[in-house]
């Protein structure tokens, strides 16, 4: 508790203003790969039912889900990228 | 402890880095593009892809091509000797029929003249052996008539004279007789 | 003491190099290294006599332009593509060498894990694929390209907007972005794993505990090597895919 206390004394603006980019940092991960996660997922399992059902079509299908896959992460990475900029 | 930050600080990252001592400036952010890094990676890349659309890929995709077409063309001639050979194999074997049907005709035609010659010898003793037969029967019929002609006039002598031992007088031989052919057909 | 003894190192300082000599650093060194290599790749492969089956780096050479004509070029601009094999095909090779250093020991530093290389692809592929749709639709293409055909009148403004904003704004943006911010996120999650690993052997205190637990951060550094093995082929094949997708649609407006 002392040490917590100490702590909280020696907080100045600087680092009050770092502690709150950190943890907004990750927020602005956290929320932005939620989206892409279920995206991908939802994705990914829809092509592979695709490809079960027709394995003579698992080339196009497999090109498309990259395709869909690149898309979709791409607002995961926007998100990982305001993360290095505000965070670190 | 403070120790410790130190040594880490100079971790693994260092280690690895060996070829190359990072900086400690931090003026510009993680994401802004260093123009000698850009210059000298559009210079490589241009380089390379110029080589490569003019030079590099147009030898190998003629190789590859020509290969290919190697490849085709033993391919077809394959299976041109293939459909060749297929020709010449049922060729064979149209002669090979037409010879076993050949054979076979010879065999049925060997056999039906043997048949015939059978049936004819066969014939030709049951005739003979029927006419023996009627020979024979027309043997017996005689000596069986003869002998029934001998009874017969045996009889009517023997009726005849018990008819005039009888009566006294001899009937008619018409009358004996005929009493006797219808007794003997009785 | 872990979590006070652990502190990661300033972002910059893994990512930024010194000069080796003047205006020439690490990733120069790597940009020019994979330009180099595939420049000498295909030379020895194209030196080998063709005739004879592949073998070596001639079957490595044969085996690239293969899988980009058949899974990159036929999958999304068909025949009338293949001309663009040459350009997706020094893509690809470029992209895979300057990735792949982010697992080599000893370098372990992905070139496009810096802005500088994706930038300059994803730019270059913009000036491609307008150049094109230009030349193959001529000014239609700008027409075409914003307001997709069966839009009604009424959301022509606003449909122009927004098709204008992702095909010609967006496209290249997302093109940087993507093989950067995954190569760069595979690369602060190495660092991150080898520096946990280093500081748990290094302890101070409690080593009987921590120095076997080490064996941890050390297993997923080694899995996430071998992750990223996968992340960089996968990044230059997405990268050159997309490529060949958004010059197929620029010439053929109807796919």
């Amino acid at each position: 508790m002392e040490a917590f206390a100490h702590l909280v004394n020696e907080l100045n603006a600087a680092d009050q203003k770092a502690a709150n980019a950190a943890s907004s940092a990750g927020f602005a991960y956290g929320l932005a790969a939620i989206g892409p996660g279920i995206g991908i997922g939802y994705l990914v399992g829809k092509s592979v039912e695709a490809m079960a059902r027709q394995p003579e079509a698992a080339g196009m299908v497999r090109t498309t889900m990259f395709l869909g896959i690149a898309f979709t992460e791409a607002l995961a990475l926007i998100g990982f990228v305001v993360f290095i900029l505000i965070g670190l | 402890m403070h120790s410790a930050v130190v040594h880490l600080h100079g971790s693994l990252v260092h280690l690895v880095s060996a070829a190359a001592e990072e900086t400690v400036s931090k003026d510009p952010g993680p994401i802004v593009p260093e123009l000698k890094e850009l210059y000298w990676s559009i210079g490589s890349f241009v380089v390379f892809a110029l080589l490569m659309r003019f030079w590099l890929f147009p030898k190998l995709k003629k190789g590859m091509d020509a290969r290919y077409e190697g490849i085709r063309s033993a391919h077809e001639s394959a299976d041109a000797e293939r459909s060749s050979a297929r020709a010449e194999v049922a060729d064979y074997e149209a002669q090979v029929a037409a010879i076993k049907a050949e054979a076979a005709r010879e065999v049925e035609a060997a056999r039906s003249t043997l048949e015939a010659e059978r049936q004819a010898k066969l014939a030709e003793v049951n005739a003979k052996l029927s006419a023996q037969r009627a020979a024979a029967a027309a043997d017996a019929q005689a000596e069986r008539d003869a002998a029934r002609d001998q009874i017969h006039s045996a009889v009517a002598d023997v009726a005849g004279l018990a008819g005039e031992l009888a009566t006294g007088r001899r009937p008619s031989a018409d009358v004996v007789t005929k009493v006797v052919s219808e007794v003997m057909a009785r | 003491m872990i979590a006070e003894s652990f502190s990661f190192p300033e972002i910059n300082s893994i990512l930024r190099w010194q000069d080796l000599f003047v205006s020439f650093n690490k990733i120069a060194l790597i940009a020019v290294a994979a330009g180099v290599i595939g420049i000498a790749v295909f030379l020895l492969a194209g030196r080998k006599d063709a005739s004879k089956a592949p073998k070596g780096v001639r079957n490595l050479a044969e085996t690239s332009v293969e899988f980009i004509e058949n899974g990159i070029v036929m999958q999304t601009m068909g025949k009338d593509g293949l001309g663009w094999t040459p350009f997706l095909l020094s893509l690809f090779v470029f992209i895979y060498l300057c990735n792949v250093p982010g697992i080599i020991p000893l370098i372990q530093m992905p070139a496009t894990a810096r802005m500088a290389i994706p930038m300059f692809l994803a730019l270059l592929v913009w000036v491609i694929y307008n150049g094109v749709g230009l030349k193959h639709q001529g000014i239609k293409y700008i027409t075409n390209t914003i307001w997709p055909p069966g839009v009604p009148v009424a959301l022509k403004p606003l449909v122009g907007i927004i098709e204008f904003i992702s095909n010609i704004i967006v496209r290249p943006f997302s093109l940087t972005v993507r093989l950067f911010a995954n190569m760069l996120a595979g690369h602060i999650l190495l660092v991150t794993f080898a520096l946990l690993t280093q500081s748990l052997i290094t302890a101070e205190t409690m080593q009987l505990m921590l120095k076997p637990m080490a064996i941890l951060p050390f297993g997923m550094l080694v899995f996430l090597t071998a992750f990223e093995v996968l992340v960089a082929f996968l990044q230059a094949y997405i990268f050159t895919i997309l490529t060949a997708v958004y010059i197929g649609g620029a010439a053929h407006p109807e796919h």
